[in-house]
């Protein structure tokens, strides 16, 4: 099992550092931060010497292993546009995003699953058709036309809700999060619900399937036989056995959502990452861009390897002692 | 339990149990009626199809859906099950009737522990604290003699050999003591040792307790060993119950004469058995001329010499670190087939037994030049069966391999013709041209029409499809075929004309068989000569008759102990 990190680890290693390489030659292809930095108006010589503040004459490799330098002293640079640090920039933002991602992936596996499980226990019923119909509408519907109906409806309509925006904060541990507070929570229940429609429309597939053919399987008729309610054989067999494939993308939609919530953080004015890095690539804002993908690749290899540990622990034919 | 031995425990009369299809309705049970009474054990006979299993499931009140009992009546102790609702079906069921399963390693949940799975299913019936649940967990292991049962009780399904696994199954099913336990082919999935280990288990069981038994089975002799009656079961119907011994020694019904006239345990060895040899298969194609020089029938042919397959995992950079350093184990080597020498001769028929994981199919698979040997050579008629080097090949075409699964071992997007013709085509045995006569040929040496190369495998049934996988063997011409448990998932009248096709084809063509099998009666019948396999040695090895006479070796004395036997017909 530490052989087994160790390697994940060093994985994650390799590919931080090659996506690091690959966006730093790719921001750079894209275009000069100086021509937006700069007013046009300005003269050659403060031109040229903003260009030197930031290095940008050097040759692009010397630029590079200036940056991997600076980052094994822990720091990714400063923000060009915000002129403040990037490490503290991203910090500010990733709490925002981290909670409407948590609280749109837990909705739609706590309640995709068990809805699920009840279209695959019971496929033929009319409640099973409707659930599969909502779920493929929820594959279907383009996440930004949902999010505008959600608005119309809630907030413009019938006002109940807030159309935009974090609401109320609270501070913990120095960090602000939204959901402790009433009017944060409802801040809150829009942007989740829109980000979580594709996922519970997975989830909700990935149950049904999974529970679908596990009903036909002889572990449970053998469980049956021995005269288990449905109730347990759902709960205590069937859960258990389709749980590998629904933590294998739990885990992959974790991450995903994570990365790029951009189009529900913009609809609802949702001040996380996914605006700051559209914001960071129409302003070229070069240190900002590289910093928030590399944080994006660490965190799919941080998720993945928590999966793969998660398999272990739900499937005792992975763990030690058999390879 | 006060039971007069009058009143029946069960009582199924004129059961049907219909599955709606796309033309009209499968009658999978149509018009079942017998009783049972406590304590007695009945054995349900039948081959794949016939409803036996159905008829079980009826009882127990799981029909999947869309089938339905659509008339009958089942009463247990006077109370009829049918029409009951759920809840009630539901308190019988683990309560009052059990049941075993046929694959221990699909019915246990791999990934739940013993100790839970029981703990759930007295939970089921009972309110039980945990560590009462432990402690009657740990009894009833013991009661089905798993040593250890303290440490057993924590073990997952997959640290258990199958043997063990069906082991739990069984005490799960005891839980409760239940009155009636119906065992669907318990131990088909289990090697004969581990069968006849379960078998009188299972007897002494149910004489303890008072548990009468429904034990289904393709298996007469199995049935034969356990029950006090027996049914034989036909298209959803018994066509014979009454007691074991007079079923099986005086049968009444044709169909349970010709089941047992298929069994090759009770005909000579060597001879066609009497079901099935009446099709009159059409001569096979003549040899092509590379079939010259080849040595005289009865000299050494197919020479293993020290064949050695260890199967074992790379380890990758830091697993290696770590082995080196103390942290990580060294990655487990599996010794499948440990020095082996033997010689196969022209022209004989060499029988492998063995029971599950004894290497014999590795054995086999280098023999037929599937399986690179990590040490030793194998050589047919002086030439190496694989050229040398890492990628090491197969290098003859004289070696064909018939495989056990004809459902797997056929591409089902290939039409047969197709099937039966890649090989020759490109080994320019035949032309394109003539390719489709040739397949034709083929196909009616092994009893299919010739116009059948059209279809597509699933159009066929296992019997068939095991004959166009012979016939894919046979039209490679060559003189060695590895049969690697042809019949073994066969139904008995089934495995009776494929043991003929091959008997014939044998004499037809001077082929030379090696037939890898579990089965101790089937090698008997077919084989000259028998080699022993027991983890990756051969331990005995000689003259068929003289081995089944007079077995040697410790293990091979236990091997056929373990084989249950027919009762013999009273001439």
């Amino acid at each position: 099992m530490l052989s087994f990190v160790l390697q994940r680890l060093w994985q994650a290693a390799i590919v931080v550092i090659a996506m690091s390489a690959l966006v730093f030659c790719g921001v750079y292809a894209v275009g000069n931060p100086i021509d937006v930095l700069i007013s046009p108006d300005a003269t050659q010589d403060i031109r040229a010497a903003v260009i030197a503040q930031y290095g940008l004459d050097q040759p692009l490799w010397r630029q590079y292993f200036a940056f991997l330098g600076r980052l094994i002293e822990g720091d990714f640079g400063r923000s060009l546009v915000y002129s403040m640090p990037v490490s503290e920039l991203i910090l500010t933002r990733l709490p925002a995003t981290l909670e409407l991602t948590l609280a749109a992936v837990l909705f739609a596996s706590l309640v995709g699953i068990p809805i699920g499980m009840y279209a695959g226990y019971r496929p033929h019923s009319l409640v099973s058709r409707a659930i599969m119909a909502i779920s493929i509408l929820g594959f279907s519907v383009p996440t930004f036309w949902f999010g505008l109906m959600l608005i119309m409806v809630f907030a413009v309509q019938c006002g109940c809700m807030p159309a935009g925006g974090r609401g109320e904060t609270v501070s913990l541990f120095g960090v602000d999060f939204s959901f402790l507070t009433g009017d944060g929570l409802s801040h809150l229940v829009l942007p989740a619900l829109n980000l979580a429609l594709f996922k519970f429309s997975l989830m909700i597939r990935l149950a049904r399937a999974g529970t679908r053919e596990l009903m036909l399987s002889d572990t449970v008729k053998f469980a049956r036989a021995a005269g288990l309610s449905e109730f347990t054989v759902l709960s205590r067999h069937v859960l258990r056995l389709i749980s590998i494939p629904l933590v294998t993308v739990f885990g992959l939609e974790l991450g995903s959502t994570l990365a790029f919530a951009v189009v529900t953080e913009t609809i609802f004015s949702w001040p996380g990452l996914g605006k700051l890095i559209i914001d960071s690539i129409t302003s070229l804002d070069r240190p900002v861009m590289v910093a928030y993908l590399m944080l994006v690749a660490f965190l799919f290899i941080v998720i993945n390897l928590i999966v793969d540990l998660t398999y272990a622990l739900l499937d005792p034919r992975l763990r030690k002692g058999r390879a | 339990m006060t039971e007069t031995t009058s009143a029946p425990l069960l009582e199924v009369t004129n059961l049907r149990t219909w599955f709606p299809s796309g033309r009209g309705e499968i009658k999978a049970v149509d018009g079942v009626s017998f009783s049972l009474a406590p304590g007695e054990v009945l054995g349900l006979v039948g081959e794949s199809g016939s409803g036996k299993s159905i008829t079980g499931f009826s009882i127990i009140g799981l029909i999947d859906e869309p089938g339905r009992i659509v008339e009958g009546s089942i009463k247990l102790d006077g109370r009829e099950l049918i029409g009951l609702p759920a809840h009630e079906l539901r308190a019988i069921r683990g309560k009052t009737i059990s049941m075993v399963f046929q694959d221990p390693m699909m019915t246990l949940n791999p990934v739940l522990s013993i100790g839970t799975q029981i703990r759930l299913a007295l939970e089921a019936h009972e309110k039980i604290s945990a560590s009462d649940a432990r402690e009657r967990a740990i009894k009833a292991l013991a009661q089905v003699r798993i040593s250890e049962p303290e440490r057993k009780v924590d073990f997952f399904p997959h640290q258990f050999s199958g043997g063990m696994r069906q082991r739990v199954a069984i005490a799960i099913a005891l839980l409760h003591r239940p009155k009636l336990i119906i065992c669907d082919e318990p131990t088909t999935a289990l090697d004969v040792s581990i069968q006849a280990e379960i078998l009188a288990e299972m007897k002494e069981l149910v004489t303890e307790l008072g548990t009468a038994l429904i034990w289904i089975s393709h298996d007469l002799a199995i049935v034969s060993s356990i029950a006090d009656r027996v049914a034989v079961m036909r298209y959803g119907k018994i066509v014979e119950i009454g007691p074991a011994l007079g079923v099986l020694t005086r049968p009444q019904h044709d169909y349970t004469k010709a089941l047992l006239d298929a069994l090759p345990s009770r005909a000579k060895p060597g001879q066609l058995l009497l079901r099935g040899s009446g099709i009159a298969d059409a001569a096979p194609p003549p040899r092509k001329s590379a079939t010259l020089n080849l040595p005289p029938l009865g000299s050494p042919y197919l020479v293993i010499d020290d064949a050695m397959k260890r199967f074992e995992k790379p380890a990758g950079l830091f697993r290696n670190l770590a082995i080196k350093s103390g942290i990580s184990q060294p990655m487990p080597v599996v010794q499948a087939v440990d020095g082996v020498s033997i010689t196969l001769k022209r022209g004989e028929v060499l029988g492998l037994v063995g029971e599950s994981g004894s290497g014999k199919s590795t054995l086999g698979r280098m023999a037929a030049g599937i399986a690179i040997p990590t040490s030793g050579t194998i050589r047919l008629n002086g030439k190496p069966v694989m050229s040398h080097g890492r990628n090491a090949r197969k290098i003859t075409t004289r070696i064909q391999t018939i495989f056990q699964d004809p459902f797997a071992s056929l591409n089902g997007r290939m039409r047969i013709g197709d099937i039966i013709a890649e090989g020759p085509l490109a080994h320019k045995l035949v032309t394109r041209a003539e390719a489709l006569v040739y397949v034709g040929e083929w196909l009616a040496a092994v009893g299919l029409d010739p116009t059948f190369a059209n279809r597509f495998p699933h159009q066929f049934s296992g019997g068939q499809r095991q004959r166009i996988a012979i016939a894919r063997a046979l039209a490679m011409q060559p003189d060695v075929v590895v049969c690697d448990e042809p019949v073994a998932s066969l139904d008995v009248s089934i495995q009776a004309q494929i043991i003929n096709l091959l008997i014939r084809l044998r004499a037809e063509l001077d082929l030379s068989l090696i037939f890898i099998s579990h089965d101790l009666s089937v090698v008997r019948h077919l084989c000259d000569r028998v080699a022993i396999m027991y983890r990756g040695k051969i331990v005995e090895e000689g003259v068929a008759s003289t081995i089944y006479a007079d077995p040697q070796h410790d293990y091979t004395k236990r091997l056929l102990a373990a084989v249950p036997v027919l009762p013999e017909a009273a001439e």
